[in-house]
């Protein structure tokens, strides 16, 4: 498995520069009157779409920064657009 | 035709050599002495190992895997592994493909002694003991006698054998290098040439990789006309033109092992003479890749296809062309294609008797040029018919010509017999560059049918053969690949290549030949040499239900072996397709594994560099003795003398002062109007309560809870903190802030000091008298109260910043300073303790201290499956807080009052115990209740303490401990201790303090 990634900063870069920061799942939940189901539903549930989807990944081996781009799992490359869609 | 034999003075080549020609790559006037099988045999530059010894007479290389049949020369690729040996020691090395060097020691494997005379050559006539699948299936019942035939089978099958003394290539001659292309081509040949030619045009960066020790592919041993000039010199002339292109780079002995994600190309440079390296792994990131890999033969499946000088046209050519050596004397030939009839007049023409050539191809589908120049050398050609069998117990002595159709036979004396079912692209590389590959009925071979962004294929795998369609295919590759890497639209250039290669001859009709005529059982009609997969192994697979390749594959073995998908894919997949009864194109083939060629592990290992770092005291300390080692990146002092036990070490920090170089503390500034939130976040305390010229400890723990890092904060001022994390999260924490901070789009600057910071601690009753000589400020215990921190002036004016700790249970200061000024700070610090006998101490000696003082440490005595408040320090959490949104306190929650939890306890062992060891169990009858983290036997106390994580029904105060340790199987020591709270030394910390 190889591919790349584009650092807003540096640009397309091997993924073996980044870290993996699992798929965007949103802030931390508020913790007032969190359960802790609903807590660790957030932390560990997963959907595996084969589809498209939003990811954080960090430029360990390079600028040091934390971006969200959106990449197909199914391809395992980055989708042209940044990936909202609704633009 | 037969040449003169008799030595026409020094100019005759060797003994078993042909004239060199044009095309020679030996050079006989460079002999190399080796082994083979302890017998001095000499070989010349330019040889394989393999070439060398065939010129010596060699005809049996190994013996085949489970009948341990004589096998020969094959390929002269490396395709099977019929000539796979040990070399100087290393086994599974291919002879054929081996450059030679003087002074190898070569010695065949699988067999006992020499291969002609195998003992378990005997097993051959067995082989109806070894079905298909008879592994799986056979031997197994009684169950009890398994292991027992296991190992029989074991011990009489299999290649090689390792050499466990041997250096296996740790010699430090391994290199990696990682290259950026705009196109990388696959491929030597004329094809690729013209790729790397077409697409440097338009002055991008190429690449070229090939396999070979020169460029060319089959043009480079043809020496057929082609329009008024032989072949050979038609690939030389391009290789030249490549050679003097600047932007051009060409990469030879280097075989592709995959083409990956967005065309990541992997491979290895196997050095010569003249490389630093042995061999060199390799990644080039590519726009566009150009797959002008070729072709070699489509083995033939016949009656003992596999003896000793049955071998591949190439194979019999290239031994003849590059290496002139004599490949047989009397050869017969039952092949598919022209190129192979063109090797027959070649052959014939360099003084082999050529004494007959089937084509399976039926009259009127050969080159009419080519029949009519083996009907000038009188050499009889049977279209429509192929071999059937070959004689010779071990070796060809005779073969068995018959037409397809049926019908009478035909034998002929003969020691070489060529054999193939045509050409079959090596599509390898396509493979596991995803390409979708289907069966074409028009070249009987795998073709691409759809392509991955930016790969495209070119030259004779397509199906070409006329080599101005080959070149002309490159050609419009490398404008293709070049248009898309720089990201132009088709230009000019590529229309007119375009058009030019439609204009030229398309692809070769090929040959649909499953097997030779007459297969009959197919006992010994070999479809994967590797394996020893027959034929008839294929029948009964097919017959088990095993009827697709990829099922019969993993059931019968085939393509399994090292030769993967090159000898057998096709085959089995057109023979599947057969007892099927389904159409040829139905047929796929199995899965393409990778690595296409093999590097040693040695060199996917790496070249091993040892990578660390070296703190800028490291000098200072090896002067004194110190014995690093690693932790983590850096090398660090862990002891100052042979005592691992560290006594004296301990004694002069607990009674005197000690001197510890601890600067690969992490070190961070963190600034800016939300610093504080941030470590709000990420820390568990309240970090609201940080206070000028005072150290707070925290943690962070994650988001299970698990403690992860530990430290003092320092505001220094303003939204301006200072931090130390410990030595092993350094690398990890900026990623770790910001990670956790992502979504709030707070401001604040987080700076790694980590390396700009040396760090020293003094500790022991007289640190502050060594600390009080070396500065004017006030450090009394008034001024300068434990947990204290304030810059300091030390020496002539250096400002240090120095945190009054008490890891080690001593009167402790830390000073961190420029590391420029590290050495400077030791020198002084050293000089003014020396009549106080301060010396230096080791992290073993830190170690035993803080464990001595109930400190603990990350890793140590925490684990993943136990949280701060498991650890007993809970009281640092602030649970009132949730706004923060603290990492870790939603589960810290939620399995504070969980039962059956891990906690650390401190325990004593009991007098007349003896010494157990870490990691010694914790049992309660015969129940495993926890383990012990660290224990050690403290002269301060007097008495073994330790740390232990138990289940916390055993974790009460006072309760019984009861440790085991197994020192041999079924010889178990055990050892009674005392739960105790973990403050062994000093727990009212008036040391510290003091
Ligand atoms: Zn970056």
């Amino acid at each position: 498995m190889t591919f790349r990634l584009t650092c807003p900063v540096c640009g397309k870069r091997d993924v073996y520069e980044f870290t993996f920061g699992g798929q965007e799942r949103g802030p931390r939940p508020e913790q007032e009157e969190l359960s802790a189901e609903d807590h660790f539903r957030w932390m560990q549930f997963r959907m595996i779409p084969c589809e498209p989807q939003e990811e954080w990944w960090y430029h360990a081996q390079g600028c040091g920064v934390w971006f969200r781009t959106t990449r197909d799992p199914g391809t395992n490359l980055e989708v042209e657009g940044d990936g909202d869609g609704d633009e | 035709m037969a040449m003169s034999e008799a030595p026409s003075a020094e100019r005759s080549p060797p003994p078993g050599r042909l004239p060199p020609g044009p095309t020679c790559r030996v050079d006989f006037s460079r002999p190399l002495d080796f082994t083979f099988l302890g017998r001095g045999v000499r070989g010349f530059a330019g040889d394989t190992v393999a070439s060398a010894l065939y010129a010596a007479g060699v005809r049996t290389f190994g013996r085949s895997l489970k009948y341990h049949r004589p096998r020969g020369l094959y390929s002269m690729e490396g395709e099977s592994s019929n000539t796979f040996m040990a070399i100087d020691g290393v086994p599974n090395e291919c002879a054929e493909t081996t450059r030679l060097r003087a002074g190898m020691s070569v010695r065949a494997q699988n067999v006992r002694g020499d291969p002609r005379t195998d003992f378990f050559g005997l097993i051959d006539p067995f082989d109806r003991l070894m079905p298909a699948g008879f592994y799986y299936r056979l031997f197994h019942r009684p169950y009890g006698l398994w292991p027992l035939f296991q190992n029989g089978l074991r011990r009489m099958a299999g290649t090689g054998v390792l050499d466990t003394q041997h250096d296996h290539g740790r010699d430090g001659l391994r290199a990696e290098r990682y290259m950026n292309a705009e196109v990388a081509i696959v491929g030597g040949g004329a094809a690729g040439m013209s790729a790397a030619l077409a697409a440097a045009e338009s002055g991008l960066r190429v690449c070229l990789f090939e396999r070979r020790p020169w460029l060319g592919g089959h043009l480079a041993w043809r020496v057929r006309d082609f329009e008024g000039e032989p072949l050979h010199a038609r690939a030389e002339a391009l290789a030249r033109r490549l050679r003097a292109a600047e932007n051009v780079k060409v990469f030879t002995n280097s075989p592709v092992t995959g083409v990956w994600g967005e065309n990541l190309v992997t491979g290895f440079t196997i050095g010569t003479e003249d490389d630093p390296f042995r061999e060199c792994h390799w990644e080039c990131r590519a726009a566009t890749v150009v797959v002008a890999a070729g072709c070699m033969d489509r083995p033939l499946v016949f009656n003992h296809n596999d003896r000793p000088g049955v071998m591949q046209a190439g194979a019999a050519w290239r031994l003849a062309r590059t290496c002139a050596v004599r490949p047989g004397w009397a050869a017969v030939f039952s092949v598919a294609d022209d190129q192979s009839l063109e090797a027959a007049v070649d052959l014939s023409d360099l003084g082999v008797e050529v004494r007959g050539v089937a084509d399976a191809r039926e009259a009127g589908r050969q080159d009419p040029e080519l029949v009519a120049a083996l009907e000038k050398r009188g050499i009889p050609l049977l279209p429509g018919w192929a071999v059937s069998r070959a004689m010779g117990r071990r070796r060809v002595r005779a073969c068995e010509l018959r037409p397809l159709d049926g019908g009478g036979s035909s034998h002929f004396q003969c020691d070489l017999l060529v054999a193939n079912g045509g050409m079959q692209p090596r599509i390898g590389v396509l493979a596991t560059a995803k390409a979708r590959l289907a069966y074409c009925t028009h070249t009987h071979t795998y073709q691409p049918a759809e392509l991955p962004p930016g790969v495209f294929a070119a030259g004779s795998m397509t199906g070409l053969r006329d080599p101005r369609s080959i070149e002309g295919s490159g050609r419009l590759a490398g404008c293709r690949a070049a248009d898309l890497a720089s990201g132009a639209a088709s230009d000019r250039r590529t229309d007119t290549a375009r058009r030019d290669a439609d204009a030229l001859p398309g692809p070769v009709a090929g040959c649909d030949i499953r097997h030779g005529s007459g297969i009959g059982r197919g006992a010994k009609a070999f479809v994967d040499l590797d394996e020893d997969g027959t034929y008839k192994n294929v029948k009964e697979s097919a017959a088990q239900g095993f009827d697709v390749p990829e099922l019969a594959k993993r059931f019968g073995g085939f393509g399994l072996g090292p030769g993967q998908y090159r000898v057998t894919g096709q085959n089995l997949a057109m023979i599947m397709a057969d007892l099927r009864g389904d159409p040829i194109e139905t047929a796929t083939p199995t899965t393409v594994r990778p690595p296409l060629a093999p590097p040693s592990l040695a060199t996917l290992a790496g070249p091993g560099h040892d990578v660390h770092k070296r703190t800028p005291l490291h000098a200072e300390q090896a002067a004194h003795g110190a014995v690093f080692r690693r932790a983590g990146p850096w090398q660090r002092a862990r002891y100052f003398s042979d005592d691992v036990t560290c006594r004296a070490e301990i004694r002069n920090v607990r009674n005197n002062v000690g001197i510890l170089d601890s600067s690969p503390l992490g070190k961070f500034r963190i600034f800016g109007p939300d610093a504080l939130n941030a470590l709000q976040r990420v820390y568990i305390s309240d970090m609201r309560k940080t206070r000028p010229g005072r150290c707070k400890y925290s943690a962070m723990c994650n988001d299970m809870g698990h403690l992860l890092d530990d430290g003092v904060i320092v505001e220094e001022g303003e939204d301006d903190y200072y931090f130390t994390t410990s030595s092993g999260r350094a690398g990890a924490t900026v990623e770790w802030f910001r990670f956790h901070t992502r979504h709030d789009g707070w401001d604040y600057n987080l700076v790694n000091l980590t390396d700009v910071l040396g760090s020293l601690n003094i500790a022991g009753p007289n640190a502050r008298k060594v600390l009080q000589r070396v500065t004017t400020d006030d450090v009394t215990n008034e001024a300068f109260p434990y947990m204290a921190c304030r810059p300091i002036t030390v020496g002539d004016g250096v400002r240090a910043r120095c945190l009054r700790l008490g890891f080690v249970g001593e009167l402790s200061y830390e000073l961190h300073v420029p590391s420029s000024y590290s050495r400077y700070l030791w020198d002084l610090l050293m000089e003014a303790g020396a009549d106080l006998g301060i010396r230096p101490f080791g992290l073993e000696a830190q170690y035993c201290l803080r464990a001595e003082k109930g400190h603990i440490i990350i890793g140590a005595e925490s684990e993943a499956r136990v949280t701060l408040t498991d650890i007993g320090m809970g009281w640092m959490w602030d649970r009132k807080d949730t706004a923060s949104k603290k990492v870790g306190a939603p589960a810290l929650r939620a399995c504070e009052k969980q039962p059956g939890r891990m906690k650390l306890v401190g325990f004593r062992v009991d007098e007349g115990q003896g010494s157990p060891r870490d990691g010694a169990l914790v049992v309660d009858g015969a129940e495993i209740v926890g383990y012990v983290c660290t224990t050690r036997r403290s002269e301060a106390l007097g008495w073994q303490y330790g740390m232990a994580l138990v289940c916390d029904g055993h974790a009460a105060k006072g309760a019984t401990l009861s440790l085991q340790e197994e020192h041999k199987p079924g010889k178990r020591a055990t050892f009674s201790a005392t739960a105790i709270p973990p403050h062994f030394y000093d727990p009212r910390g008036t040391r510290l303090r003091a």
